[in-house]
């Protein structure tokens, strides 16, 4: 029999993965966006488990929206990547310095 | 199964914005006249369209559509009247600066008419999954309207920023929803405030759920500590964009705070009240001082938000109707009067320059007097100095701290905001006793002139008469 | 172990270890099939919560659409890995500690103390003729159908937003414009000038 709270802890240890994720890859932004990616599956995991447990179908509802949101989100995110590479010549963040005050 | 068809009434302002923001995007394929006068004279049919529907179908008592999920009620029309008439302004002032620059396309005001459907739907979202999707396309439309102009080094590295850290704050604010949901078993607002006031559930669960909430909200408000991409976006972006983010979703903000606060979590107001609290004075600290370092103005006014959405967290976490309604008229306030700033950062830009720094606003008295006394009634409202609307503003929200027993909240607000007035005071300073650096001519449209006056003394105009929209606040939670 | 508990370990630890590597690969290619990897077992492991619709849509949206354009943006862009590696070993200590911190944390507050067993019955497993599909369809066009336009609105938007971001008209692109083409009047085309006879000169030998 498996618990809740295994699901639950699968969840938050995908989390904090990715808040160290992006905690360590500060420079590299592709990392980033894969970071965001994981985080948004830890939240997918935590939203599946509960309307499991829960016996509510609403659960699945909201991540099937999180998944198409995140799609999208994902194009742009690349565009603008792109956009960036294309003008700069680098992803690194920390050549991203135009900006400072 | 059963299902009742839901009625569509309550929601024709979103169906009206959603089917000619369609219409302007075929439109605009189809254009040949490089200045999109069609494009743009649709865009603004749309919000004026947008505002009648919602004035015309405005009732007292709230309605509530599909399922619970959507409400229309005094608050969320009026944020949306002042959503529809701040974007009209935006648009407004805009075109000359998009027109000089070549960047005149229709996809900025296709963007910015789903933005703005996107803010419709989070100030009346009625349960967590359209908060979220209101958020999202919001949110989206903004990343993409920062990195618009393409050829921009400081854009694209401005986009990239937020896109980043505002993906990240939608995952934060999604993971507290989830365990909202775990614990309540609903994604409705209204079902999941009668579970945590019924105490049904564990209070851990719930507290941890609503930590990852008011960050989620702190990095969208862009309050201290989660501030960080303000300056950068507000500095990399084009001042068009500035003047965009700069204010309208601001008004979607608080509503959003609201619907995930009041309506939803009102039971554990002790517990978010004490987050908001350090989050409001963070906010008003860092906000004033930074923002004296600054020589660049877009930076100065970035931070200068900052303190402002402090100001606006005081409103809220005092918890009552009263303060409720005062940080509503914060934001409406906040809202013209970060209008009419950037609004005149555009007016001084022309073609290949850009008024970017303090110094361009050096002597606008000999070039303009009239402009230079709109600036000067912005920056007084802004610092808060009456008869300005921006200090009865303040009065409002530090009055609500009061009443909720925070005097020494409202008294460190005090002392912070006249720090504050510091930096305001300097641009006027600027404009009246200094030589100025740039002599050219100030070159504008009659239509940006006349908003910009009107912007400039409805500040005023509003600091003598402001009860009208204190009492429209005041319908809005009463 | 019971079986069940035996394939949500394994995929678990197979899940745990390829987030792990997203975050520390060298390569960002790496990166990308890791996070196929993690996206592969999660779907797996909702395969056992009775999310089959959600399971599949992952491996087909995700897997099949969202990272493949990973992958494809990040062959393409040149990268310079050295460069992007700077300072990760210096950050890793304090970024480990932290993340492990925030874990143990919330480990406290959603472990077995309040989603136990005890707490939270396993409900009963549904019946072979149950289709996760069917319900979910049911109502996602019926009490979620504003939502479900919102979304629509949405991908307009990352369609509208990437292309006007990333598309270029090109100067050296040759592309012909039909509607010129046949537009075209025999007038623009050809000219008669009017010109005296000209007479051929005998070749000259």
């Amino acid at each position: 029999m498996l618990a809740l709270s295994d699901f639950l802890i699968l969840g938050a240890i995908l989390f904090c993965i990715s808040i160290a994720g992006i905690f360590l890859n500060r420079k590299n932004v592709i990392i980033l966006l894969m970071a965001i990616e994981l985080m948004l599956l830890s939240v997918n995991m935590n939203f599946i488990a509960f309307s499991h447990y829960l016996g509510d179908t609403g659960g699945q509802v909201f991540v099937f929206f999180i998944l198409t949101v995140a799609a999208a989100e994902a194009a742009i995110g690349l565009a603008i990547l792109v956009v960036l590479f294309r003008n700069r010549g680098t992803i690194n963040v920390s050549d991203l310095d135009t900006l400072k005050g | 199964m059963a299902f009742e068809r839901p009625d569509l009434i309550p929601v024709l302002p979103e169906i009206f914005v959603v089917t000619m923001a369609c219409v302007v995007l075929l439109v605009d394929v189809y254009q040949r006249q490089s200045n999109r006068m069609l494009t743009y004279l649709l865009s603004q049919a749309t919000l004026v369209g947008g505002l009648i529907l919602t004035l015309s179908l405005h009732t007292s008592a709230p309605e509530y559509t599909f399922g619970d999920t959507f409400v229309k009620d005094t608050m969320s029309d009026v944020l949306k009247g002042f959503i529809y008439l701040s974007a009209f302004v935006v648009f407004l002032y805009s075109r000359r600066y998009l027109q000089e620059r070549g960047q005149l396309t229709g996809e900025f005001f296709v963007l910015g008419l789903f933005a703005v459907l996107g803010m419709m739907v989070m100030v009346s979202a009625h349960s967590l999954l359209l908060v979220y999707l209101g958020l999202e396309l919001l949110s989206l439309c903004l990343y993409a309207m920062v990195a618009l102009n393409r050829d921009s080094k400081t854009s694209a590295e401005a986009a990239m920023k937020y896109f980043v850290l505002g993906a990240l704050a939608s995952g934060m604010l999604l993971y507290g929803m989830s365990l909202f949901y775990g614990v309540t078993g609903s994604l409705d607002s209204r079902a999941i405030s009668t579970a945590v006031t019924m105490g049904v559930g564990n209070e851990i669960v719930l507290k941890l759920g609503l930590v990852f909430i008011v960050i989620g909200l702190a990095f969208k408000l862009g309050s201290v500590p989660f501030h960080m991409w303000v300056p950068d976006v507000y500095h990399g972006s084009p001042t068009n964009i500035t003047l965009f983010i700069g204010t309208v979703p601001k008004i979607a903000a608080f509503g959003m705070t609201i619907r995930l606060l009041v309506d939803t979590a009102a039971a554990m107001h002790v517990d978010w009240q004490q987050m908001l609290i350090i989050l409001a004075m963070l906010s008003i600290a860092v906000g004033n001082v930074v923002a004296i370092a600054q020589t660049n103005i877009k930076r100065m006014l970035a931070y200068s938000t900052i303190s402002h959405m402090g100001f606006l967290l005081l409103g809220v976490l005092s918890g009552s109707a009263d303060g409720y309604s005062s940080a509503m008229f914060y934001t409406l306030v906040y809202a013209i009067m970060g209008l009419g700033g950037f609004g005149m950062i555009l007016l001084l830009s022309r073609a290949g320059f850009e008024a970017e720094n303090l110094e361009d606003f050096k002597g606008l008295n000999e070039r303009s007097p009239w402009m230079a006394f709109m600036m000067l009634l912005l920056m007084f409202s802004m610092a808060g100095v009456p008869p300005t609307v921006g200090f009865f503003a303040k009065l409002s929200v530090l009055q609500a701290a009061v009443r909720a027993d925070l005097i020494w909240l409202a008294v460190f607000a005090v002392v912070f905001s006249v720090v504050g007035a510091f930096y305001y005071l300097r641009v006027v300073k600027l404009m009246y006793f200094d030589k100025p650096v740039d002599v050219q001519p100030i070159v504008c449209g009659m239509d940006m002139r006349v908003a910009l006056s009107i912007n400039g003394t409805a500040v005023l105009l509003l600091g003598m008469f402001p009860g009208t929209l204190m009492a429209l606040c005041h319908t809005a939670f009463n | 172990m019971e079986p069940v508990q035996f394939v949500f370990y394994a995929f678990a630890t197979v899940l745990v270890l390829a987030s792990l590597a997203v975050i520390t690969a060298r390569n960002p290619v790496y990166s990308v099939l890791f996070l196929v990897l993690a996206f592969f077992t999660s779907a797996a492991i909702w395969l056992l919560l009775e999310a089959e619709f959600l399971a599949i849509t992952l491996v087909l949206v995700y897997v099949g659409a969202v990272m493949v354009l990973f992958l494809f943006v990040v062959m393409m862009l040149d990268i310079n890995l050295d460069q992007l590696r700077e300072g990760f070993a210096k950050y890793l200590p304090v970024g480990a500690l932290v993340g492990f911190i925030i874990l143990v944390q919330m480990v406290i507050v959603l472990g077995p103390e309040q989603f136990g067993l005890d707490r939270v019955a396993d409900p009963v497993k549904h019946g072979p003729d149950y289709s996760n599909t069917k319900e979910l369809g049911n109502v996602l066009y019926t009490d979620y159908v504003f939502p479900f336009e919102l979304a629509s609105v949405i991908l307009l938007v990352a369609i509208v937003a990437a292309i006007a971001l990333t598309l270029r008209r090109r100067p050296e692109n040759k592309a012909m414009n039909a509607a010129d083409q046949i537009k075209v009047k025999r007038a623009e085309r050809i000219k008669l000038i009017a010109m005296a006879p000209e007479k051929d000169e005998p070749a000259e030998g």
